[in-house]
């Protein structure tokens, strides 16, 4: 793998990131009322195994940082089309019940189009429309689940 | 000769129309995700367990176990003709695939990878249906204490073995057990890692991390990958026809590369991967002539291609007999199970006999469909190969979301969809294997059953895992797998450092 030799950042906050992540799950274990019956061999071992462990990790990752010894492949990172993406899950999340399923899985169908590169809107919009419509119907008239209507309530 | 006569039933159960129609499904869904870059089985049938959950539990698995067999029949179509493998078990396959469809011996490569498939899957379930009852022999064996060390050393092994090293393997481990602990606790009723959301005391759902890390986070890592959007897509060119010297370079390769694949597939080392890489090098020492590997080596994607189909085969032997999930996609096997209440291991061949060697005889059927669909028809699949990336994964994010939401009609579950898709990302961006992560999230609520029921039975004595010889042993191993490699590595550090 061709890394870079230098002090890594990202592993770092990785690490530090995961020692934190640790410490919430040994407060949140220390927290349980647990009955005296179940002192021994109740919910709390394992929680505190997986907190150790993740500290653990966490605490070799950033040292591996600090020591130069976290490998990390140098590649171009697209942080904007990462955004992108990441906004429509969020739009998508928040749009499902007052939309409905099928405008919010165009709005998302499209920013990830958007995000991979694609500028041809009409084109990712009209294969948007047909995969959401037939998958909404698919779903709610032959699988019989349920799907937010939405705005198109009664339509169909 | 108890299971022939089993297998001859199963037969009977996978030869019924339905069975039949759920193994076409299966195999012609496997053929297709395999072939699409970005989509693997473990995160298919994650999606489908929603939808499959009102289905009968045979056509149910009849269906998945065909899709994961023809997962990899399908990718190695990918790796031969884009230079870039459908999934992780024909990473090795692109290296003299690719090579060979550059020369103009597109056909004969996609005509040895299906053959391949073929006889290391017919193979490889041949050695499942003999080997799977023995392994319940074994099983029998088992209580809570072994059990317990079985699991753990599975967790050893997955997160040694897979990944660029030995601390992201353990981390990605530690991040699925994490993601496992949350909710109420079976034994006790106590909540865990809630934080006051009453939808959190349900737990994370295994389609939700699954989907999160394969689907969200890989669709965040390609979109940030601006050099890895275009690809050349080769046309096939040559005969499907294999040519005498085709044949007598394949064979060899073909049934080597089945003996290492099922092994492999049966501990628990993550799959398919790394057979694939033992077979690719097996070849190139044994080839006559092994500079022509890198430049289109026939042998070099008929051991490979032979590896991972024997590989899933031996995937479904510990699956079935123990319970335990030795690969990503096992593991979403195994919550399959979970979902239609039914426990792999020996009371699944005594109580559901008909639905594991309807399954089993159902992959010797799906075998011959998969030769069909692949060889004849592959001219048809590679259209599937120019599908643009952006619209592909615009689709596989609408139904990701799609089938997380109809798990239980919550947004909630979309939110959280959403946190373990940024840690996939992150996962993905600095190298850390995600299987181990998936195999934590399953086995870890499993493994702390099993530990907390065996120091129960040994009324709080921990020895209880040192004094049984079977746990003993599995422990042991499991410790040898974590040190023995950081040894190896120390001595040749020192070796280096200090030439002798």
């Amino acid at each position: 793998m061709s890394g870079s030799r230098g002090r890594s950042l990202a592993g770092l906050l990785i690490g530090l990131g995961l020692i934190a992540v640790a410490a919430v799950i040994a407060s949140d274990a220390m927290h349980m009322r647990v009955p005296p019956v179940h002192a021994k061999v109740g919910p709390r071992v394992f929680p505190y195994l997986v907190s150790c462990g993740l500290a653990v990790s966490g605490a070799a990752i950033a040292w591996q940082a600090w020591s130069r010894s976290f490998l990390v492949e140098a590649q171009d990172t697209d942080w904007g089309a990462v955004a992108i993406i990441a906004a429509g899950l969020v739009l998508q999340i928040n749009l499902l019940k007052p939309l409905g399923f099928v405008p919010a899985a165009i709005i998302l169908f499209m920013t990830v189009a958007f995000a991979f590169g694609s500028r041809r809107l009409l084109r990712d919009g009209a294969v948007a429309l047909i995969l959401a419509v037939v998958t909404y119907l698919a779903f709610t008239r032959l699988l019989g689940l349920q799907l937010p209507a939405g705005i198109l309530k009664g339509v169909m | 000769m108890e299971s022939f006569g089993a297998l001859m039933d199963g037969f009977a159960t996978a030869l019924t129309p339905i069975n039949l129609m759920w193994s076409l499904v299966g195999v012609t869904l496997g053929t297709l995700i395999g072939i699409l870059p970005g989509i693997g089985p473990a995160l298919t049938i994650a999606l489908l367990l929603p939808v499959t959950r009102t289905l009968d539990p045979t056509g149910a698995f009849i269906m998945f176990a065909g899709l994961y067999y023809g997962a990899m029949y399908g990718s190695s179509t990918t790796s031969i003709l884009l230079n870039t493998p459908g999934e992780s078990g024909s990473i090795i396959t692109a290296l003299e695939g690719n090579q060979m469809a550059r020369r103009g011996r597109g056909a004969a490569a996609l005509a040895t990878a299906a053959i391949g498939s073929f006889v290391a899957g017919t193979v490889g379930t041949l050695l499942l249906s003999f080997l799977a009852p023995v392994f319940v022999k074994l099983a029998i064996m088992f209580g809570p204490a072994e059990y317990f060390a079985l699991m753990v050393m599975a967790f050893a092994t997955v997160s040694t073995l897979l990944g660029a090293s030995m601390v992201r393997g353990i981390t990605s481990l530690m991040i699925g057990l994490a993601f496992g602990l949350a909710g109420t606790d079976i034994l006790t009723g106590q909540p865990r890692l809630v934080f006051g959301i009453p939808s959190m005391l349900r737990g994370i759902d295994t389609v939700v991390v699954a989907v999160g890390l394969f689907a969200v986070g890989e669709a965040l890592y390609m979109a940030s990958r601006r050099d890895l959007r275009e690809a050349v897509v080769l046309p096939i060119r040559g005969s499907l026809f294999m040519t005498r010297e085709e044949w007598s370079r394949s064979w060899k390769p073909w049934l080597r590369g089945t003996l290492l694949g099922f092994p492999f597939g049966t501990l628990p080392a993550g799959g398919t991967e790394i057979p694939t890489f033992l077979s690719y090098y097996v070849e190139k020492k044994l080839a006559r002539n092994p500079r022509e590997f890198g430049q289109g080596a026939i042998e070099g994607v008929a051991g490979p291609e032979a590896a991972n189909n024997a590989a899933v085969a031996g995937v479904l032997v510990p699956l079935l007999a123990l319970g335990l999930p030795t690969s990503a996609t096992a593991a979403i096997l195994l919550a399959a199970f979970e979902q239609y209440n039914l426990q792999p291991g020996p009371q699944l061949f005594t109580a559901s006999g008909s639905l594991v060697w309807g399954l089993i005889a159902s992959l010797y059927i799906g075998n011959v469909m998969l030769l069909i669909l692949n060889l004849p028809l592959a001219g048809l699949w590679v259209r599937l190969l120019a599908i643009p990336q952006p619209l592909l994964y615009g689709g596989i994010l609408v139904f990701s979301t799609l089938g997380v939401y109809s798990l239980s009609n919550s947004v909630f579950d979309l939110v959280l969809l959403f946190l373990v898709g940024v840690v996939g990302f992150l996962m993905r961006r600095y190298d850390f294997p995600v299987a181990p992560a998936i195999i934590g999230l399953i086995l870890g609520p499993m493994a702390e059953a099993q530990f907390r029921r065996a120091l129960t039975i040994s009324q709080g004595d921990p020895s209880v895992f040192v004094t049984h010889p079977l746990s003993l042993a599995l422990l042991v191993v499991a410790a040898l797998v974590v040190v023995v490699p950081s040894a190896v590595a120390w001595i040749r550090a020192r070796a280096e450092a200090d030439p002798v």
